[in-house]
Formats: structure tokens, C-alpha cells, sequence
């Protein structure tokens, strides 16, 4: 990812209110992470699984932060259990930030990853969580607040797919 | 020692404490002997850790107890280096270390009942404040401080299988409900709302 979109990416984030971000580091979005860490509106949490990065956004919630959890698309496969069981089933408004591996537009899409995304969007739907795709710069912070304001009124995770522009 | 005669001991200390449970009996016992706004009973393995965690980080200033058991551990043991990583000093940990699946009737055994140790993991992991306990007494010691003072403790209560639970009238109170009243009582003592999005 260019270190332009990185910085909108991340500028979005704040202007939308996330302050509190889990992460798995993975191969495509990375770079926002370093400017995150830069600025102290940003509460992060590096972890070990996206499973428990997905809980620990939910402790944060109903502490009264405002969350997101940013993962690689094999994120939502490893946390569905707690998606499911805690973030669904207790309404706990959530961003997700999911690097779209494997998806059409994925610019490092090979035989390693493209299994991965040819299911991901079977496997959202089957959790009831909404999705967008994101491609490109373009409106970015206009998509990422709709998404924020999606989530609050849900009182559900929202997932915002990276592909494109962002797996350059 | 049983799980339950340890929460009855507990109970009382309970001030504006903010209470996680996992799955198993515990969350039965607990609901039972503390109706709490402030608990909120989690219905699942492997997540009252990482909640309890996110809490914790969420208002540093509130003391957070997570109430745990071996087989949810064992569920999410990734959460131990990344509890210790974060490292927040108003977590408190009580795994009841019941070495079995109780809720197989069977009485399966867990991992902790052949070579595990989850102290020794939990130390491993880097939680430095790390005890098992195997008596009452001993268990109020190290509990004591763990509900009253500041720090990222890990209690190991080894405790004999009871079944105590199932004679304990069930709450109806749906974890929606539960979730509602625990977050506008940390609105209330917290005085900020948690839920944001217009009406």
C-alpha cells in the first residue's frame, strides 16, 4: 500500500471516532500501523490470534471505547467462534479492517490466498455481518464513517474489505 | 476446597469491581451469590480473559476480575502472552482449576489434570504474579490483595469437582439484558456514555 493511502486510511479512522484498534499484523494494510502507533488518540493492542483480538475489542466496547480490529482475511475465519459468541450475540459495535487476501482485485493474489477469499464473503453472510469493499482511496472517509455509523446502529461488527489499491 | 465456599469468601470484597465470567458452573455459582450490576456472566469458553482484558484497558482506573476455569484457558492460551504483553495492572485472574470438563458429566479430564500447569504457563507467558493455591486459606491470601490493590495477578485455585451448580435456580436474564444493565452501570459510575449513534 502507497504511504498516501496508508495516511488516509488511518486519518479516516480518527476522523471517525475508532480509538482503540487490535491487530494482527499481516501483508497487505500494515503500514497504517507504525502511523497509529505515532499518535496517542490511538489505543492499540497487539495480539496473538484475531480470535482474541476480536474479544478483547468487545472489553473495550463496553468499557466505552470506541473499537476496531484489524486482520487479514484468514482473521475471520480464525475468529468466527468469537464473532459469533460474543460480538453478534451480545450486539457489540465493532470495525472490522480486513485485508481482502484472495479476492479478484487482491494484486498478490496466487494459489496460496485465493481460496481464502472466494469463501470470505460466503462466510460473512452466513454470520449476518455486513460488508464493504473498498478499492481505492476514493471517498475513504466518507466509507469508513458510513461503516462507523452502521456498526453504532446495529450494535453489531462491520467489516470493511480491503482489495485493490490497498493490496498493491 | 470447592469453587463455590472460594465466591462465597469473595462475595463481600466485591465493591465497584467489574466482573467477567466464562462458561461452567462458575457463572451459575457467581450470578447466585453476587447479583450484581457490575457482572457480566459471559455464557462462552475461552473469551471472560480477553473481555476481561479489554475492559481492563478500556478503564484503567476500575478494577477488573475475571473469573476463569481450566477448560477456558486451555481454549484461548494465545491470551496469555498477550495479557502479559499489555500488561494491564487492574486485571485479576482467578482460574478455578477444577481439572475436568464438568460440563460433560462425565467428569473428562482437562489438560491441568495429567501435566499441565497453567502457574508455570502463566509465568512462561510473562505474567510475573503468578500463584496456584490449593487450601481456603491460602487462597485468601493470595486473593486478598489481588481484589484490593492494583496489579496483573494470575490465581490458580486448584478446587475439587462439585456439582453444586446444578441444584442453584438458573437467572432467566438474557445476555442481551445482561449486557444493557453492566453497561449502563459503568455509564452511571463512570458518568460517559458507552453506546454511541443517534436515537
Amino acid at each position: 500500500m502507497e504511504p498516501e493511502l496508508a495516511s488516509k486510511l488511518v486519518n479516516g479512522l480518527k476522523a471517525a471516532g475508532i480509538n482503540f484498534v487490535t491487530y494482527l499484523p499481516e501483508t497487505r494494510l500494515s503500514q497504517i500501523l507504525p502511523l497509529m502507533r505515532q499518535d496517542e488518540f490511538f489505543q492499540l493492542a497487539p495480539v496473538a490470534s484475531e480470535a482474541e483480538g476480536v474479544s478483547i475489542a468487545a472489553g473495550a466496547a463496553l468499557g466505552g471505547k470506541q473499537v476496531a480490529s484489524y486482520m487479514e482475511g484468514t482473521g475471520v475465519f480464525v475468529s468466527t467462534y468469537n464473532l459469533l459468541t460474543i460480538a453478534e450475540r451480545f450486539g457489540i459495535p465493532m470495525l472490522l479492517l480486513v485485508s481482502y487476501v484472495g479476492s479478484a482485485a487482491d494484486k498478490r493474489n496466487s494459489f496460496l490466498y485465493v481460496r481464502r477469499g472466494t469463501r470470505m464473503i460466503p462466510v460473512l453472510e452466513a454470520l449476518g455481518i455486513e460488508y464493504q469493499i473498498v478499492t481505492d482511496g476514493e471517498n475513504l472517509e466518507t466509507r469508513i464513517k458510513d461503516a462507523v455509523r452502521m456498526m453504532h446502529a446495529l450494535k453489531l461488527p462491520v467489516v470493511l474489505l480491503f482489495t485493490g489499491e490497498f493490496t498493491v | 476446597m470447592i469453587r463455590y465456599e472460594c465466591f462465597e469468601w469473595m462475595a463481600p470484597l466485591i465493591d465497584d469491581h467489574l466482573v467477567v465470567t466464562s462458561l461452567s458452573g462458575q457463572r451459575v455459582e457467581w450470578g447466585h451469590l453476587s447479583n450484581r450490576e457490575g457482572n457480566l456472566l459471559l455464557g462462552s469458553m475461552g473469551n471472560a480473559l480477553a473481555v476481561g482484558c479489554g475492559l481492563a484497558m478500556a478503564l484503567p482506573h476500575r478494577r477488573v476480575v475475571v473469573l476463569e476455569s481450566d477448560g477456558s484457558i486451555l481454549l484461548s492460551l494465545f491470551n496469555l502472552p498477550t495479557v502479559a504483553n499489555l500488561g494491564p495492572q487492574n486485571l485479576s485472574v482467578f482460574v478455578f482449576d477444577n481439572q475436568i470438563y464438568s460440563g460433560t458429566r462425565i467428569s473428562e479430564p482437562t489438560a491441568t489434570a495429567g501435566k499441565t500447569d497453567l502457574e508455570i504457563i502463566a509465568r512462561g507467558a510473562g505474567i510475573e504474579d503468578a500463584v496456584t493455591v490449593r487450601d481456603l486459606e491460602t487462597f485468601k491470601k493470595a486473593a486478598l490483595p489481588a481484589l484490593t490493590g492494583s496489579g496483573l495477578n494470575f490465581i490458580v485455585a486448584k478446587v475439587e469437582e462439585s456439582r453444586g451448580h446444578r441444584k442453584i435456580q438458573r437467572t432467566n436474564m438474557d445476555l442481551l439484558e445482561n449486557k444493557y444493565r453492566f453497561v449502563r452501570y459503568i455509564e452511571k459510575t463512570e458518568g460517559k456514555p458507552i453506546f454511541l449513534g443517534r436515537g
